[in-house]
């Protein structure tokens, strides 16, 4: 609000970058790992949802990519269905499987919450592991070809990278409008003052329910995504430290604001990928930066980096009393 | 007769075994200002939010312009047409004083459920609430943070949050705690600006302003109504010396 060129220009710069992304990098594998972070990316911008805009944790988020993923692959390499029918029925019915689990998750709040979520994400993950004749348990699903939507031929990476960064930027556009929305701000408010806003004719609950419904859709949505990408899911899609990674991507960028899940879903995307080929232990380097991040960056990477770069203009343009970084609430930035 | 604006019957509220509520009937007719006594611990807040809705009686029943809504929710409350404030202040403070009165504005409307027009461009609701924090004389400052703002001003957008929806039952707790003898006397000539077609019910320790406030006052003591009465009436009866003076 206080720097509205500054929001801006980080939009801009931050659109370029992905739009000539694959120019900058030299070999296919980076433009993969590119397409990772955009899958990634859209998963915490769905957690985000909960997490910053709903102050609701959870630690199952993985239920939806995953469901999404073998729901997807089942359907269209197992059960003879088309790519788009597929597809279609993939999403609506994790976004289903969403409208019961928030009922379920919502009967709680904090804690309480939070324990539902993992639980029934662990119920899934028991599921596909142990029913093997239709999940193919250990051993994942795979046989999946990626579609061919409108021609395109999406198993060119360059290609691929595009249909993705597609959906991450209609999911940011969605995500943004609602955050501005009538609806998306009486999320804020339940968030912050339950009580109050059901004072104010709000139903608490059903605001909660119909914003888990939304991040469960695009959680879906990123689930579909992953399955066209890596053409086969396993239990790991589903477990809980697929969940938790989504949530250390959403507290590393910056929960509350649009685009720090973004950011942080590259720098755990990127640790795991890349610095993994040179650091056999790169878990305690992930460990270590995300410590640092709670340090020296308490609201994220993206809030964080902001602040820093407000007190280094205000340096500058020198006169003006320097705010301290604290003072910079996540409201302002983004 | 007219129905009444809020009638509660045999109301009791149990905290474990403690009775904070216990067999409360009061009725309180279209207009009148009703102010509810009584010392700490007498009750008047646990029965401020039985009727509010904040959570549900053990026993009784409590009707609102004639409807049962012993089993509704605080929200559906609202809807009704029942406002309320804080005796301790729950706003949003990272958000500016506007903000918090278009919140309010949103609470009764349909739009509550959009989720893709801006918020922002909601002109007239924007315009309704700096007419509101007007009404208040806030609206120089409606821009600032509730951070920004004093402990009075704080009250007073208290105040116009359940004024910006109109109520038919207004539901005020505490409206004069803590303020200096200046704010005092600003808040006070808001309540008595207040039009007669609202009916307001209220708990209030100031005496002097309460008294000359209210229709009809109730005193409560250990969760139950001690007396009754016009203000005459109540100031004369022995028994409320002895709710605030002992034996």
């Amino acid at each position: 609000m206080r720097a509205p060129a500054f929001n801006w220009v980080m939009w801009l710069v931050g659109l370029a970058v992905l739009l000539v992304l694959p120019w900058l990098v030299t070999s296919e594998y980076y433009v993969n790992i590119a397409s990772q972070i955009v899958i990634a990316a859209i998963l915490a911008l769905s957690l985000n949802l909960l997490i910053g805009f709903g102050g609701m944790i959870s630690l199952g988020h993985a239920a939806y990519l995953g469901v999404a993923a073998y729901l997807t692959i089942y359907l269209t390499a197992h059960a003879g269905f088309g790519q788009l029918s597929g597809a279609f029925i993939a999403i609506s019915s994790t976004t289903v499987l969403a409208m019961l689990f928030g009922y379920l998750s919502l009967r709680a709040s904090g804690l309480g919450f939070l324990m539902i979520t993992l639980a029934l994400g662990q119920i899934l993950w028991g599921v596909a592991y142990r029913w093997a004749s239709l999940t193919g348990g250990d051993n994942g699903l795979g046989g999946m070809e990626r579609p061919h939507p409108f021609g395109l031929d999406l198993n060119q990476p360059t290609i691929f990278y595009y249909f993705v960064l597609f959906f991450l930027g209609v999911a940011l556009l969605c995500i943004a409008r609602f955050i501005q929305s009538a609806l998306g701000q009486s999320l804020q408010g339940t968030r912050d003052q339950p009580r109050r806003m059901r004072t104010l004719g709000y139903n608490v609950w059903l605001i909660q329910w119909l914003s888990f419904v939304f991040a469960g859709f695009w959680g879906a949505v990123a689930g579909l995504l992953y399955a066209y990408y890596h053409q086969f899911v396993s239990p790991q899609a589903l477990h809980l430290t697929t969940s938790a990674e989504a949530l250390l991507m959403v507290i590393a960028g910056g929960t509350g604001t649009l685009f720090g899940p973004v950011v942080g879903a590259a720098l755990v995307v990127i640790l795991k990928n890349v610095i993994s080929a040179y650091i056999t232990r790169w878990l305690i380097l992930l460990g270590a930066i995300f410590v640092a991040i709670v340090l020296f960056m308490p609201e994220g990477l993206l809030p964080g980096l902001a602040a820093w770069m407000r007190l280094l203009r205000e340096r500058f343009h020198g006169g003006k009393k320097p705010t301290s970084v604290s003072a910079v609430t996540k409201d302002r930035v983004l | 007769m007219t129905t009444p604006v809020l009638e509660v019957i045999g109301l009791s509220r149990f905290f474990g075994g403690l009775p904070a509520v216990r067999d409360i009937s009061i009725c309180v007719a279209a207009g009148e200002r009703r102010l509810l006594l009584g010392p700490n611990g007498a009750g008047k807040t646990t029965f401020f939010n039985l009727i509010a809705g904040d959570f549900p009686p053990s026993q009784g029943e409590i009707r609102i312009f004639g409807q049962n809504v012993t089993g509704k929710s605080a929200d559906q409350r609202t809807q009704l047409g029942m406002a309320r404030t804080y005796q301790i202040i729950t706003l949003f403070p990272k958000n500016t004083l506007l903000h918090n009165v278009v919140v309010s504005l949103v609470g009764l409307r349909r739009l509550r459920f959009d989720p893709w027009s801006d918020l922002r461009r909601q002109t007239v609701l924007w315009d309704e609430a700096r007419a509101t924090l007007a009404l208040v004389g806030l609206d120089h400052l409606a821009e600032r943070t509730v951070m920004e703002t004093s402990y009075g001003e704080r009250r007073r957008l208290e105040i116009a949050m359940a004024l910006a929806q109109k109520p038919k039952l207004l539901l005020l707790d505490e409206p004069l705690a803590g303020l200096s003898a200046d704010e005092r006397q600003d808040v006070q000539r808001l309540l008595q600006s207040i039009p007669r077609d609202v009916t307001i019910v209220m708990i209030e320790h100031d005496m002097d302003v309460a008294l000359a406030f209210a229709d009809v006052i109730t005193v409560m003591q250990h969760g139950q109504v001690v007396v009754e009465g016009s203000r005459a009436d109540v100031v004369a009866d022995p028994k409320t010396r002895e709710v605030y003076l002992g034996h």
